[in-house]
């Protein structure tokens, strides 16, 4: 019996070059990106929505990147919001991953675009392995999902950097205490931020927008 | 369970690697940066499907864990940092924060995911 032995390349390396093939891209283009992840239903579209018309109020030109199983329902509803987007349709992939995304930033009119927000497949876990070369990333939880979603996912959450809560309007409905979800965030992760929200009522949007730095008008990079 | 597109990236970075060395494969060794979110379990059940019907059918995959180490970005630490253990959680977070003063920090080890080596099993050791 012999070994082999190999000098250390990350098995992902691939996936890795290539997502920073794209962050180079995006500030080439002066772009910046957000990746939006969250279970399905915890209201990342919404919020998306919310932003694209904040950052218009602003004079940004937001872009979005739709990412789903199959069909256009997300896309759709950017689309009219007046966003610049793409249909990505990952059939049985539970995840974006870097390859996909440079594929999609090539149908965007990239120098048209201030900011860009990606969302991916409706999926906590999946998508946090696979870096996809954007500035930012934000996890969207809804209080539907329990006030144990950190403590269900604290791995996840000890590496995320910013976490909306989402759909607060509706935790007394579910019983569920917010607060909760933020003191097991803290612990977990000291330097994180996380906010709460109400994207169908735009309530905690302007919160969002500040934290993301949405609301700056000049020269970004 | 991407556990399948990370074992596919695998299998087809390792096998163009193996070429030119004779022999059966017995093993591949991984290393996984603790901070990465997948399961051992489902990555030797993806490795078995994965890698049927090529050379590492039958290799066991074998895993071994790189703990966290971090570059503080306000004083000089750089280390392990502390674990969250919660008994009700069942499981230990590595907090990404200093642990000498509570700084924001960068991540030095702790998200890799690389092949060690590759054990071969070859005609010689059969005449052994």
């Amino acid at each position: 019996m012999h070994d082999v032995r190999f000098q250390g390349e990350d098995i992902l390396a691939r996936q890795l070059e290539l997502a920073d093939r794209n962050f180079k891209q995006l500030k080439e283009r002066s772009v910046r990106a957000v990746s939006v992840m969250g279970a399905i239903g915890s209201g990342k579209t919404t919020l998306i929505e919310r932003l694209i018309v904040r950052g218009a109020s602003s004079g940004l030109r937001v872009g979005t990147i739709a990412a789903d199983s199959a069909g256009d329902d997300d896309h759709v509803r950017f689309l009219a919001r007046n966003a610049a987007s793409v249909n990505v349709n990952t059939q049985d992939d539970c995840h974006l991953d870097a390859h996909t995304v440079q594929h999609a930033l090539e149908e965007l009119p990239l120098d048209d675009i201030d900011w860009l927000f990606i969302e991916n497949v409706g999926n906590l876990i999946c998508p946090a392995d696979f870096p996809l070369g954007t500035e930012l990333e934000m996890v969207v939880i809804s209080v539907t999902e329990g006030d144990d979603m950190v403590r269900k996912h604290p791995k996840i959450f000890a590496q995320t950097d910013l976490v909306v809560i989402n759909k607060v309007d509706l935790a007394n409905a579910v019983g569920v205490d917010p607060n909760r979800i933020v003191s097991d965030y803290a612990k977990v992760n000291p330097h994180g931020v996380a906010l709460q929200t109400d994207a169908l009522h735009e309530r905690g949007i302007d919160e969002l927008a500040r934290a993301l730095g949405l609301e700056c008008t000049n020269t970004l990079w | 369970m991407h556990e399948y597109s990370v074992v596919t990236e695998l299998v087809d970075a390792l096998l163009p690697r193996l070429e030119g060395h004779e022999g059966e494969i017995a093993a591949v060794f991984l290393k996984k940066g603790s901070l990465r979110i997948l399961s051992d379990r489902a990555l030797v059940n993806a490795f078995e499907v994965v890698a049927h019907g090529t050379r590492l059918e039958g290799a066991t995959l074998e895993i071994e864990e790189i703990p966290v180490r971090v570059a503080c970005r306000s004083c000089t630490y750089e280390g392990p940092v502390e674990v969250y253990e919660d008994e009700s959680l069942h499981f230990a977070v590595p907090v990404l924060s200093c642990p000498k003063c509570q700084g924001e920090v960068e991540i030095r080890a702790g998200r890799e995911l690389m092949v060690d080596r590759v054990s071969i099993r070859s005609a010689a050791d059969e005449g052994a």
